[in-house]
């Protein structure tokens, strides 16, 4: 029981489950395609739940910031050439600047004024995706290859092995963070700002450390995004983008390292796994009505996000079955 | 004897409201000070000026260090406080209730953690160590306040009085000089107020520090205080003893009105 308990094996076990689609033999490219989706925006929700979820920050702008690195990794790898690991650390250390700079201006903004803000910053990066033809290709868009590392060109299937297991690296580095000083300080800003205060926490240096964290994870999806499809244009990176990631958030769990990967899965699997049904999935646009309702439903039971979803169950099972005794603590 | 705390001619209005006007007074080393004062007579206030929530209109604020040193503390980021070791705790407390109470406490320790982003992303074992070494001290904290049994609980799912003593647990990470209480007794019944007057005295002796507190409960305000300072509509009424205090004709005014008016 111990070792289900340990959260490092969990996040393990849930890399293994991404992989299942490349180790188990005949199984459709356009599931790997489906579940790549899945791990790119994992990744971003990841890092929009330390901003968001841990923080209590909100940014609807960080959709360009993975539009920004998905662009610049194409350019450097496909135009200048230069080896993957490099174009990687500089297409995230963009995001990283400018999520420091914008993040400097938006932390003296707090609530519906930072939404706004972080929105027209984001806008007006896509502006400029599409106007930089030189840069991003306009309209069309850049195209990417498949990345090459340590000299070994990667397939299709090894790229997404290499999201999957950033996707779980990444886990572990949020489960580190969230459960140290950095993690306290910032659950503590959230909670109660005073006490965050008087306690000695640097609200304004907290809110740039969230800001930065989830940049760099915004950045990293952006460039798993353009390796995994080989293809980038503008319309991918809209505030539609956005309000997803921070959706996916709220439905996986909030403040949870868990949720935005049980997020991402539901918000790309349920609507695909709707097609599928018989009679439901032929009428055009009843799947994703279903999946509305249903999101709506599930929140309602679990307004902490579906993470809370098994054990809320067992809770209930054992409170069936005797065990009373321990009532509800 | 020398002083912790010294507070000048400190004033701040909102709006047209003198919320504190000209007050001074100081408290000594290992001095527990009250303060008191009928309902809005700016005493939060006060404590939100010295710790810098508030920024005063005029007045100097003085604080000496456990070194000796004294610092001016106007102007000063209000995180910036604890560190000298000066630390409060709120008249509705302020408890993050998503975290377990040991982490509260801990909370109390953050400027000491050494450790930034990526030594505590990648969980550098000194990083570890630091973390475990002020867990224990939040412990004896936490045990010190009698909530040692619960620690791993959540601080949400707790009743008032708990918020209370986590509070004051939480104070005592900081390696603190003067302490400021804002109604510690607020909202407690007797058992527990004659409990916690004896926890705070002990704070003050065993912890070394001086202790400035709001309080309403007159009872735990006479008993504890060495010096009392009322004050009304922001302005100080008297200063002195217990027992002077009670004497004092303009307190009684203040609390029961005047004779002629009654």
């Amino acid at each position: 029981m111990r070792l289900i308990r340990n959260k490092y094996l969990q996040y393990l076990l849930v890399g293994v489950a991404f992989l299942l689609p490349v180790l188990l033999r005949g199984v459709p490219t356009a599931t790997v395609t489906l579940a790549a989706s899945m791990v790119y925006t994992a990744i971003a929700g990841l890092g929009i739940n330390v901003l968001l979820g841990y923080s209590g920050q909100i940014s609807l702008g960080h959709a360009a910031f993975m539009g920004l690195s998905a662009y610049l990794s194409a350019y450097l790898t496909k135009q200048l050439e230069l080896p993957f690991i490099l174009s990687v650390l500089i297409a995230v250390a963009a995001p990283l600047l400018i999520g420091l700079i914008l993040g400097a201006i938006a932390v003296r903004l707090e609530g519906f004024y930072l939404a706004i803000a972080t929105l027209g910053f984001g806008e007006i990066l896509r502006q400029l995706f599409i106007e930089m033809d030189w840069f991003t290709g306009g309209f069309s868009g850049a195209s990417a290859t498949y990345p090459t590392i340590f000299g070994q060109t990667l397939t299709k299937n090894g790229m997404y092995t290499f999201m999957v297991c950033l996707l779980v690296v990444l886990m572990m580095l949020v489960h580190n963070l969230v459960h140290s000083s950095t993690g306290r300080a910032m659950i503590a800003m959230k909670s109660s700002r005073s006490a965050a205060m008087a306690m000695g926490v640097n609200v304004f240096q907290y809110k740039l450390i969230s800001f930065a964290i989830s940049s760099v994870f915004a950045g990293l999806a952006g460039v798993c995004y353009v390796h995994f499809f080989r293809h980038v244009d503008p319309t991918v990176w809209t505030a539609g983008l956005s309000l997803n990631l921070i959706a996916l958030v709220v439905i996986g769990g909030a403040a949870t390292v868990g949720g935005a990967v049980v997020g991402a899965v539901v918000m790309h699997g349920l609507p695909e796994l709707m097609k599928e049904m018989p009679i439901i999935g032929e009428i055009p646009g009843l799947p994703l009505l279903i999946v509305g309702i249903l999101m709506i439903i599930i929140l309602i039971f679990y307004p902490r996000g579906l993470i809370f979803v098994p054990r809320g169950i067992i809770d209930s099972i054992k409170k069936r079955f005797g065990n009373a005794k321990k009532g509800e603590v | 004897m020398s002083q912790v705390l010294s507070v000048k001619n400190l004033s701040i209005s909102f709006g047209g409201l003198r919320a504190v006007d000209d007050l001074s007074f100081s408290i000594d080393r290992h001095e527990i000070y009250g303060l008191i004062g009928p309902n809005g007579a700016g005493k939060t206030t006060v404590f939100n000026c010295i710790t810098q929530f508030y920024k005063p209109d005029t007045g100097e604020i003085r604080f000496t260090d456990q070194k000796g040193r004294e610092h001016l503390l106007n102007g000063m980021p209000p995180h910036k406080i604890i560190g000298l070791g000066l630390v409060r705790t709120f008249q509705n407390t302020e408890i993050i209730r998503e975290l377990p109470i040991i982490d509260n406490v801990l909370l109390g320790a953050h400027t000491e953690f050494k450790a930034g982003v990526l030594a505590n992303m990648f969980a550098m074992p000194w990083a570890r160590k630091q973390e475990r070494e002020l867990r224990k001290k939040a412990m004896e904290a936490l045990k010190y306040c009698g909530l040692d049994q619960i620690a791993n609980e959540y601080a949400g799912a707790q009743p008032y009085g708990v918020l209370k003593l986590i509070e004051l647990a939480r104070t005592l990470m900081c390696e603190p000089s003067l302490i400021i209480l804002d109604e510690p007794a607020g909202g407690l019944n007797d058992a527990e107020t004659e409990r916690l007057t004896e926890l705070i005295r002990g704070i003050a002796r065993d912890h070394h520090c001086a202790i400035l507190l709001v309080e309403h409960d007159m009872k735990l305000v006479m008993g504890l205080c060495h010096r009392i300072c009322a004050i009304s509509f922001g302005k100080k009424l008297a200063e002195g003893t217990a027992a002077e205090i009670q004497e004092n004709a303009l307190v009684q005014d203040a609390y029961l009105g005047k004779e002629d008016e009654a």
